[in-house]
């Protein structure tokens, strides 16, 4: 043993002090310290379609707010398929983000989730009531409690070619869905431009597929939360995606996923589709001379009504476990005041659940530059009023998720679209599907 | 002093090092340790789940029994799913065994450019399989087929007759069974590699003195000696295509109209999309006696066939 050579029990005793010394010491045996420390607040959300979004909320919007505050703010940013199986990963560790924010109303975690009752309160006290879509998409009448908090939806308006569509007679595209099943099958013939209205086991399919049933006056559920397939309407709006499909689309449709219908469009193939304004701000950037082509129309009419759906609807949950539950419902009111800016970051792809948030939203998206016409948003200027929630007229709930999450209505409508099943005994196997599903939940008490 | 050495008790670490008891244990603990935790531990958690009400949200597991079950497997969806993934796993593992031995028997003899040859098989194998599934998508996406586009530039289809890969049933399967194929081919045919370059060249000599010709060289010599090594590589891949979803997941999501829906994908939309765990995992784990009795017949028959 040298003077110069550490022996292991020296080595031992050295680094277990200095472990204490910089690990413990920071937090325990210097306690001032520690309460000095600044408090800190985690948020996970999607990486947002608009990338203008994530460069102002991360790079501004959070650092401003957290400099106010006096906390650290860290965003994690995930791809839109990776939130479910987070969440549950999350719930399952009982740690993890303080603010979650899913893509879609999330009924099923609400065991999970604080009760946000109060920051509905706060944000209406200062800005009014939300629309009916936000209470409808994050409250569960069962249990009385609001599940999560939602700021703002993305609306799914009708893209339409209006080169196609003007051959037919119809230059400020289709009003209804019986105009975009017969000039929808004309333009076909004419110049071999199919309708693109996915039947596939993807969310945009499950969105269409719904607005279609409920501007037929058909339902998955009542007001009260009882099930309703099975009914006159549900049969004739089968029968009319049939129609449709025979007539005026071909089997491309049951290949898509979620982004299918956005490059079919841009694209130059279809004549029509429902989606968010992605696929019009896509091709701004990307092909300036399709997006003067491609122009939006309010909600279809149907036999009943006209309505659409939410394409996304923007849901923020804390959880019970979460370690800045005050933090968070204190970011969630100051976002919410503050919603123009965001509206405006992401380039008008998120609404307003908030009305008040935005006065100018009319004057604002009647006049964009990028767009062509400039007022090429102008139809969305109502959309508060003709967009509603996954479960109408009944509240978002576990059993409406379940239905949603594993394609029920998809593969109903694409089964008697594609001839695989009659209307009757594709809403028959859907309506079984459901009748277990909706038991299931309603024995968990969630439904 | 000699026998002082042989009998001194060896010190610290080469203690360890130099007894058989101890040194065993060591290498294979840290394998051992990760396959508890990597597959032990949540494939007891899938039973518990199974057996329980648990929901994506509901943590606490309160026993059901077998209701999970029940509830399940009287729906169409989950018939469609158990016979398509029979049809899937079945059929791919066929393709593969008879690919990966003719194959092996090509990449065992010499000829130029054979290890460019055998980098170009391992590469399905090699690179992560979301990535190369993604790549699939594209070769057989409806608007930008590269596969529909070369049928058209050689006149074999028009332009209004393109295939839509995945989205006629029957497509879509053999879409999604070629691309599993071409996924595991390259383990099967090392597998069988291995097993070919086994066998003494003494016994390939005397076959081809006493006469036999190459089917039969084939089917009464090669075969009946690396039989134990091709049903462990044709365990590993059942194995695999009754478990596995990415190339299913990435392609079709079950589409179209579930028609290439199998048990592992339904478990995850049950689960993880629809929230019902509980339900989930008792899809998930569905299978799981029929592949332990498969697993078990395959290893005794490989046992049993053991060329000593």
């Amino acid at each position: 043993m040298g003077g110069g050579t550490v022996t292991r029990r020296d080595f031992i005793k050295t680094s277990g002090a200095g472990a204490v010394a910089t690990g413990l010491g920071a937090n325990i045996i210097v306690p001032g310290r520690a309460h000095a420390a600044k408090k800190k607040l985690r948020i996970l959300q999607w990486v947002h379609f608009v990338p203008a979004y994530d460069e102002w909320f991360n790079k501004k919007y959070v650092v401003e707010w957290g400099q106010k505050n006096d906390t650290e703010v860290t965003v994690d940013n995930i791809g839109i398929a990776g939130i479910n199986a987070r969440a549950a990963a999350e719930v399952s560790a009982q740690k993890g983000h303080d603010l979650f924010l899913f893509n879609w109303p999330p009924p099923t975690f609400e065991e999970q989730a604080v009760d946000m009752k109060d920051v509905y309160q706060e944000v209406e006290r200062k800005l009014g009531k939300p629309i009916d879509l936000a209470i409808k998409s994050t409250y569960n009448p069962k249990t009385k409690r609001y599940y999560a908090f939602s700021p703002s939806f993305t609306p799914d308006p009708v893209n339409y070619r209006q080169d196609l569509f003007a051959q037919v007679g119809l230059p400020n595209g289709p009003r209804t869905w019986e105009e975009v099943r017969v000039k929808g099958a004309e333009i076909k013939k004419k110049t071999g431009h199919p309708v693109g209205i996915g039947l596939a086991n993807e969310i945009d399919t499950g969105m269409a597929m719904r607005t279609i049933m409920y501007a037929f006056g058909a339902h998955e559920q009542d007001e009260n939360g009882n099930l309703a397939l099975n009914s006159k309407q549900t049969l004739e709006a089968i029968k009319f995606v049939r129609a449709l499909f025979q007539e005026a689309m071909t089997a491309e449709v049951f290949t898509w996923d979620a982004s299918s219908n956005n490059r079919a469009m841009i694209a130059g193939k279809v004549s029509v589709v429902l989606n968010a304004i992605s696929i019009t701000r896509t091709a701004e950037k990307d092909d300036p001379e399709i997006s003067k082509k491609i122009q939006l129309t309010k909600a279809l009419r149907g036999p009943v009504r006209a309505i659409g759906l939410e394409h996304v609807m923007q849901c923020y949950v804390v959880w019970k476990f979460a370690e800045n539950i005050d933090g968070a419902k204190r970011f969630l009111v100051d976002y919410t005041t503050d919603f123009r800016q965001p509206f405006v970051a992401g380039e008008f792809y998120d609404f307003p659940c908030f009305p008040k948030t935005v006065p100018d939203l009319a004057k604002l998206i009647s006049n964009d530059p990028k767009a062509h016409p400039l007022d090429k948003y102008k139809v969305l200027e109502d959309v508060l009023g003709w967009a509603t929630n996954v479960g109408y007229p009944g509240y978002a709930n576990a059993a409406i998720d379940e239905i949603f999450g594993t394609w029920v209505l998809n593969v109903m409508f694409a089964k008697a679209a594609s001839g695989a099943a009659t209307p009757e005994e594709a809403l028959q196997e859907a309506d079984t599907a459901c009748r277990r599903i909706f038991g299931k939940w309603k024995e968990k008490g969630l439904v | 002093m000699s026998d002082r050495l042989a009998t001194a008790r060896p010190r610290g670490l080469s203690f360890v090092v130099d007894s058989p008891r101890w040194l065993g244990p060591l290498m294979i603990g840290p394998a051992v340790l990760y396959i508890v935790l990597v597959v032990g531990l949540p494939f007891v958690l899938a039973i518990l789940y199974a057996f329980s009400d648990v929901s994506m949200g509901h943590r606490t597991l309160e026993f059901v029994g077998f209701r999970n079950f029940a509830s399940v497997l009287g729906t169409p969806k989950f018939q469609t799913a158990l016979k398509n993934t029979f049809v899937f796993a079945v059929t791919s593992q066929v393709l593969v065994m008879v690919l990966a031995t003719v194959l092996a028997l090509a990449l065992i003899r010499d000829f130029h450019g054979k290890w460019l040859v055998r980098l170009l098989i391992l590469l399905p194998w090699v690179a992560p399989i979301s990535l190369g599934t993604i790549g699939w998508l594209w070769i057989l996406d409806s608007t930008y087929s590269v596969i529909n586009w070369t049928l058209e530039a050689l006149g074999l289809i028009t332009n209004e007759g393109w295939l839509m890969w995945l989205g006629v049933p029957h497509l879509a399967m053999a879409s999604v069974i070629v691309i599993h194929v071409w996924r595991i081919l390259p383990l099967a045919t090392v597998i069988l590699i291995a097993g070919l370059t086994s066998i003494p060249h003494d016994i390939h000599d005397a076959a081809q003195m006493d006469g036999a010709g190459f089917w039969r060289h084939l089917f009464q010599v090669t075969v009946p000696l690396i039989r134990p090594i091709m049903l462990v590589a044709g365990l590993f891949g059942l194995v695999f295509a009754f478990t596995d979803m990415i190339v299913i997941f990435v392609l079709t999501r079950g589409g179209p109209y579930d028609t290439t829906q199998v048990l592992a994908s339904l478990a995850f939309f049950t689960g993880i999309q629809g929230g019902d765990l509980a339900e989930g995992a008792a899809v998930a784990l569905f299978l799981f006696p029929l592949l332990v009795a498969v697993a078990v017949g395959f290893l005794r028959v490989a046992r049993r066939t053991e060329v000593t």
